[in-house]
């Protein structure tokens, strides 16, 4: 675990603040584009992701490009990257953050700026004879100004730290949006599965009801499968208010409304992987790309030189001096002086205390998550593995093993030694086993997006929680028909 | 596409048809071996005993003892092509040998046990001594995996009797340990008779796909057997037109009795295991229920040739492999349930909506190890029939038949379509109705 150091504060890109700093002096306008550019600057070597990051774009404004660009990408059937790409295109909470990264600018070009000289002018007319008398003076505050770098350098590390903190959630956006996407996926597919778990239903009702209709079943059995579809029917309604659920939410992540919700999915959550997994040293690359810690870091580093500055200026006499001018009898009589505020009474002392215990603070809690990192990383990371080896076995094991039941079924079926309403049952145990496959895929690529996530630099909103978004009430599982007569 | 068309295809497309390939790559070897002409083996010109599917126990002749050897041990039985299992048997086989001597002999019979548990033999229905009976227990102590014990005794009581375990015999007798065991009387009783056969009927319990009879079954036994052997595989019991036939029948069936029909003649029941019927305790049967744990024989002349069914009348009997856990689907219309389940299980095809005849013609394909529940090649097409079924073949020369031809009937004498004049002529209105 790396510690923290003050000399990793310094950040490469001061260089273009002051410059910024420059031009802004002059004159004002939002300095997107540029908080923009250094917040891909922080992301690049952190993204993961194959969506490229210029995709979060510079313009402060929605313009036709972007809206052209998102109507393209919305017309396809998206993918988890087009969605991600749409999110980081339009989302507004996002710009919503970019903006906000964009205060800590201002405040930054303004800590900056040397303070104003005053000038003061005085008029008098002593009255009598006496003409009208010219004071001229200026006066500049030269502890401000010897305090300029102190200040600016507090408002530097404050805005790297909301730097690191908008790069977080470029990349907790991205992350959302992938896991919504995930969920429609999944949803649609369980919606699937469950439309054909009531088709089982029914086709048991059906058959029930011929051989009712005839006097070979029981009504009581006949019930029984009338019970069964209607709670298979209940399933697949509440599956497709899930499916409704999940891309209202995703929706949201990619800002669209009206007719951009009409977006399409055709694609299958992809087979598991546990590649990622697999490499060694990711404690260590969670740690380094951080970006929970380096927001931390920045805060910590801004505390640190609030405290330096408060200590300066609680021992800094306030210096500030002049000159002046007065215009009497057609002369001008000139002079200067200086003044100095001596510290008496208010040495800044309430001003260090506060900046050194939120320097503590945050370093303790640096620490604490520095820790949590870990411990996610480490549950993340089993989380892919058992993930990956669950859905294997359930596509290369489960699955098969209930298709071989079902084929066999049809053998005793055949061989009379088991009934329609077996089939079926053995039918649903394969259309039961394909939702497991579909849970546990799921989950998979949910723990898969978080461990990228992790790497990337984000830890703040994981979500590891089960996820079971199979309808619970399949109508699989009531009773059913009996097959003896 | 009717019915059967769309399951040949589906069995087709579904793969194997191992039973009914089986049935017919082999049914050439299920002819019974060529009839022989009847062997003597007792005084009197007395018969030996013919046992179908099955064999005899050779004796040696050790200083005027007949010695014999039992080896009580795991077999392969095969009940009909497609229907393999691991038995018990002896010798080999189930049943075992049949055991065949003559009253007064002295017999010494070893038996070597290569069961994987102790095992004894007892005698059923002899009298002899009581450290002979083979209880074990009671009359001896087990026989151990691997030991070979020795049976003496003389046979005073001629008859027809069985053998069989009396130790774990729920679990030996089951897989197939039993045997007959026949002691022709020194002089002979009664009419002299020209075929002398053997038939030990039994049950088992083999659900399709398994490989071993089920020993703990009380009930659902599904495979019916004479001498270990389901029809189709049953050899046929081939004898001449006028000859005079004994038929011995054992049952060591854990929990039926049989009643063995016969078509086409009466007979008499002569013995049971206790001994023999006298004449005047006999009358004319044409079944013969034979029970649990008992032996019955029946004596009768065939004087009508043909191929006659000879069976276990219990409907079930006659059925391969027969399941129950299906529901009804007589009076069903099939079309309704097969859109629906069709959909879902598209090898699915209602069966039964119109009765249960002809499905082993269908060629379902059916689990690894199992046999249709019913059918047999017949000169009229399959005959709907399994299980503890075989024919008795009335023949004017049976030397001459191999049990694989079937019999010519003279021109007239099977029943066929009516003539609609001959119809007419004798007042039948086939479209009349009733209710």
């Amino acid at each position: 675990m790396k510690t923290w150091s003050s000399s990793r504060w310094k950040k490469p890109a001061q260089g273009a603040l002051l410059a910024t700093t420059l031009v802004l002096g002059g004159c004002v306008s939002v300095p997107y584009a540029d908080d923009v550019r250094d917040v891909r600057s922080t992301l690049g070597p952190r993204w993961t992701p194959e969506v490229p990051v210029p995709a979060l774009t510079g313009e402060a404004q929605r313009g036709e490009d972007i809206d052209a660009a998102v109507k393209q990408l919305l017309a396809q059937p998206l993918t988890a990257d087009s969605a991600v790409r749409i999110a980081l295109l339009n989302n507004r909470d996002l710009r919503a953050a970019m903006h906000e990264l964009g205060i800590a600018t201002g405040n930054l070009v303004q800590a900056s700026l040397p303070p104003i000289p005053e000038l003061e002018l005085e008029l008098s007319k002593p009255g009598g004879e006496h003409e009208l008398q010219l004071g001229v003076g200026v006066e500049y505050s030269l502890s401000d100004l010897l305090l300029l770098p102190q200040r600016r350098g507090v408002a530097l590390a404050e805005r790297a730290s909301e730097r690191a903190r908008t790069a977080g959630e470029v990349l907790s956006l991205a992350y959302r949006t992938r896991l919504a996407f995930y969920d429609v996926q999944a949803r649609r597919q369980q919606l699937e599965l469950r439309n054909l778990a009531l088709r089982n239903a029914q086709a048991r009702y059906a058959t029930a009801a011929e051989l009712e209709k005839v006097g070979n079943l029981r009504a009581l059995d006949l019930a029984t499968e009338r019970s069964a579809v209607e709670s298979a029917r209940l399933a697949v309604a509440e599956s497709e208010n899930g499916v409704q659920d999940a891309r209202e939410a995703l929706n949201v992540l990619l800002g669209v409304f009206g007719a951009g919700t009409q977006w399409t999915v055709d694609s299958l959550l992809g087979d598991p992987s546990d590649a990622l997994s697999k490499q060694d040293g990711l404690e260590a690359r969670a740690i380094e790309s951080s970006l929970d810690l380096s927001t931390l870091r920045g805060r910590m580093e801004a505390a640190e030189l609030r405290r330096k500055l408060a200590a300066t200026e609680g021992f800094l006499p306030d210096v500030s001096g002049g000159v002046s001018g007065e215009r009497e009898d057609d002369r001008w009589q000139m002079g200067a002086h200086i003044k100095v505020g001596v510290p008496l009474f208010d040495r800044k002392r309430g001003e260090r205390i506060s900046a050194l215990s939120s320097r503590e603070s945050l370093k303790a809690r640096y620490e604490a998550t520095a820790t949590a990192i870990r411990a996610s990383l480490r549950q993340t990371r089993f989380r892919v593995e058992s993930t990956a080896s669950r859905a294997k076995h359930v596509r290369d094991v489960l699955l098969p093993a209930t298709r071989k039941a079902l084929e066999e079924t049809v053998l005793q079926y055949n061989a009379m030694q088991l009934g329609v309403f077996d089939l079926l049952r053995a039918q649903d145990n394969v259309t039961n086993a394909a939702s497991t496959y579909v849970d546990t895929l799921l989950e998979h690529h949910r723990a898969r997006a978080a461990l990228e996530q992790l790497l990337a630099g984000r830890h703040e909103g994981l979500e590891l929680a089960p996820t079971r978004i199979s309808a619970a009430a399949s109508g699989s599982g009531s009773a059913p028909a009996s097959d003896a007569h | 596409m009717d019915r059967r068309e769309f399951m040949q295809l589906g069995a087709l497309a579904g793969g194997t048809l191992l039973a009914g390939q089986a049935l017919a790559q082999t049914s050439s070897n299920l002819a019974p071996v060529r009839a022989e002409k009847p062997r003597i083996v007792a005084p009197g010109g007395q018969v030996a005993v013919v046992t179908p599917n099955g064999s005899t126990l050779p004796w040696k002749n050790v200083r005027g003892v007949k010695v014999g050897h039992l080896v009580a041990m795991p077999v392969k039985h095969t009940f009909a092509p497609g229907l393999e299992v691991e038995a018990w048997g002896y010798n080999g086989s189930t049943p075992g040998p049949t055991i065949e001597a003559v009253e007064g002999d002295r017999i010494r019979i070893y038996v070597t046990n290569r069961l994987p548990e102790p095992t004894t033999v007892h005698w059923h229905g002899l009298i002899l001594p009581n450290g002979m009976d083979g209880v074990s227990g009671l009359n001896q102590r087990p026989i151990a995996p691997g030991e070979t014990f020795a049976y003496e005794f003389t046979l005073n009581r001629a008859g027809t009797y069985m053998y069989h375990p009396h130790y774990d015999e729920m679990t030996q007798m089951a897989l197939g340990m039993m045997g007959m065991l026949i002691v022709h009387p020194k002089r002979p009783r009664g009419p002299r008779v020209d075929r002398d056969f053997a038939l030990m009927t039994h049950e088992w319990k083999v659900l399709p796909g398994m490989r071993r009879p089920d020993p703990n079954a009380m009930s659902d036994f599904n495979v019916l057997t004479f001498n270990s052997k389901a029809f189709p595989a049953t050899a046929p019991l081939i004898i001449g037109r006028g000859e005079r036939v004994r038929i011995r029948f054992g049952n060591l069936s854990a929990m039926d009795h049989h009643p063995i029909h016969l078509h086409g003649l009466y007979f008499e029941m002569t013995g049971t295991d206790g001994g023999f019927v006298p004449e005047s305790a006999r009358y004319p049967e044409t079944s013969v229920l034979v029970p649990v744990g008992s032996t019955r024989v029946i004596e009768f002349v065939a004087d009508e040739p043909g191929d006659w069914a000879m069976h276990c009348h219990m409907t079930h009997h006659v059925m391969n492999q027969m399941g129950h856990e299906a529901p009804v689907t007589v009076g069903a219309n099939a079309r309704t349930i097969d859109q629906h389940v069709q959909a879902l299980v598209p090898q699915y095809m209602t069966m039964g909506q119109a009765g249960m005849g002809g499905m082993e013609e269908m060629g379902m394909p059916v689990p690894t190890n199992s046999i249709p529940m019913m059918g047999g090649k017949g000169p009229f097409g399959s005959i709907d029939m399994g299980g503890m079924f075989t024919v008795l073949k009335v023949r004017e020369n049976p030397e001459a038949e191999d049990g694989s031809g079937w019999f010519a009937h003279p021109k007239g004498t099977v029943a066929d379509k009516a003539d609609p004049a001959k119809l007419a002529a004798d007042g039948i209105d086939p479209d009349v109705h009733f209710g």
